[in-house]
């Protein structure tokens, strides 16, 4: 078990410092991405479609960094033990290490970022007030969701590996759902109700309500977000461990 | 006091044991096949045991069996508290990462402790003598280097029971013969190993007892020069039966 930590430990950040190596400019690209990312949306939304005040770049911004995490881990974690056949036909592996190893390595990249994203928000004339110390746990919530999502992807794409056509439009879904470009509190009630249903929504509202608005977050519905996880978790561990030999012979 | 080779303490007990592999057709459908039907045999702690048969028999299947890499669909894999590896080279390696850092990866995936790779990497260092490469990104080896850096970490990973999967030699011509020796050597020793071949002669020079498998299922098992003799004649009848067939 301690062997299988160190492991993932050890997989996560040699992944990692491949991914600074990999390009000329390496680590500044982490940088980089988010802000390009940001800009080609402050450009369609707020010079074409006119939509936005001042708020809004800090706004996106925010949403897009915490977005970013969510999106890179479920879609790698989702491809992991699929595109992991090679290392799994050699050695034996718990199966859930294979998630747990990219969803460690994209939040790594996650915590550096997070830094700056603060830096930029208090030079943006933010004050840091004392509901921030809530973010650790809407931070905690939002890895049991991608644990959860990105964990039980892995477990039945090697089953249905049709699915994967489906993972990148369902993403693209849920980013324009996320509540990334429009404010959740402004949508008809009745729709409401079902766009909770993703949890992004409400985790997002949630760094806004803290960062921005300096109020504490809605702790019932991050309670509730991180109860609906930890089954998916449960689930998805139960599917990997039911399968945990068996995956090399339907892949 | 020498044990007698029967009497050594059983490693790792096959019972009927049987794989199927999925084979998905279209989306609904799928058919199974079966790569091994009916498998049983003991290996013992200390010995050297052979697997011959044809291409396509089941002879990897069976080596990831023991492997623990997969499990069988049906009968029994009885471990009696062993690790065992397949002789994998170049596990999980990373292009981007020095020699070093990916002997630490690999070697941790091969399941040694961070703590133990690290005693070892002098040792490893000197086998696969590569010189200042060791501290270059792997993206900028030869392939020969690679084998030779693949070899030497999974050379001195050192599980209870080692599984061998037809080549014995790796890289370029020096390093052929150096790694062949070196297995040689330990396959020799009192190391608990199973080598899977269609290689007669290998076997014959390496292993104490072979078994024969032929359409999944065990057809023979014994002595090498017993079974290995077997073999040859049933091989010679089954090409002479296909050119037979295949004459116009």
């Amino acid at each position: 078990m301690k062997q299988y930590l160190a492991l993932i430990y050890q997989k996560s950040l040699s992944d990692f410092k491949a991914e600074a190596r990999r390009g000329s400019l390496g680590i500044i690209w982490w940088l980089l991405e988010p802000l390009l990312y940001v800009g080609v949306f402050y450009v369609i939304f707020s010079i074409i479609f006119h939509r936005g005040d001042e708020s809004s770049i800090v706004n996106l911004l925010t949403a897009l960094v915490v977005w970013k995490w969510f999106d890179s881990a479920v879609r790698q974690s989702s491809n992991s033990i699929s595109s992991n056949v090679g290392l799994i036909r050699q050695v034996y592996l718990p199966k859930i290490m294979f998630p747990l190893m990219v969803i460690t390595t994209a939040t790594m990249r996650f915590l550096i970022i997070f830094p700056l994203l603060i830096v930029f928000i208090i030079l943006q004339g933010y004050e840091p007030s004392i509901v921030w110390v809530a973010v650790p746990i809407i931070m905690i919530v939002q890895l049991m969701a991608i644990f959860a999502i990105g964990g039980f992807l892995a477990a039945i794409i090697p089953f249905a590996p049709d699915l994967r056509m489906l993972i990148d439009n369902g993403m693209t879904l849920l980013f324009f759902l996320s509540g990334i470009f429009f404010d959740i509190n402004n949508v008809s009630p009745n729709i409401k109700f079902y766009l909770y249903m993703n949890p992004m929504i409400g985790i997002i509202e949630s760094y806004r309500d803290v960062l921005l608005d300096g109020q504490w977050p809605d702790l019932t519905m991050l309670f509730i977000i991180a109860t609906v996880s930890m089954l998916g978790i449960l689930l998805a561990c139960y599917i990997l461990n039911r399968f945990d030999r068996q995956y090399l012979k339907i892949i | 006091m020498k044990i007698p080779k029967i009497q050594r303490p059983l490693a790792i007990k096959l019972r009927n044991v049987g794989v199927s592999y999925k084979i998905r057709s279209t989306l609904f459908k799928t058919s199974k096949y079966w790569a091994l039907k009916d498998v049983s045999f003991d290996l013992y702690h200390g010995e050297t045991l052979g697997v011959i048969g044809r291409n396509g028999v089941g002879k990897s299947t069976l080596l990831r069996l023991l492997a623990g890499i997969i499990s069988p669909d049906k009968g029994e894999v009885i471990n009696k508290g062993v690790t065992s590896s397949l002789l994998s080279l170049q596990v999980g390696f990373i292009q981007h990462l020095t020699g070093r850092e990916n002997a630490i990866l690999s070697g941790m995936m091969l399941g040694l402790s961070k703590a133990k790779i690290l005693s070892l990497m002098d040792d490893i260092c000197d086998y696969c003598d590569i010189g200042d490469f060791f501290d270059q990104p792997v993206r900028g080896y030869s392939s020969g280097m690679r084998a030779r850096l693949g070899f030497s970490v999974a050379y001195y990973s050192e599980p209870d029971v080692l599984l061998i999967d037809e080549v014995l030699g790796v890289g370029d011509a020096d390093f052929k013969i150096k790694s062949s020796e070196a297995l040689k050597k330990r396959i020799m020793s009192d190391e608990t190993v199973v080598i899977v071949s269609h290689n007669v002669n290998t076997l014959r020079e390496l292993c104490d007892r072979v078994i024969w498998i032929e359409n999944g299922i065990k057809c023979m098992e014994g002595r090498a020069s017993n079974v290995l003799d077997e073999f040859v004649r049933y091989k010679g009848k089954f090409e002479n039966i296909r050119k037979i067939n295949h004459k116009p």
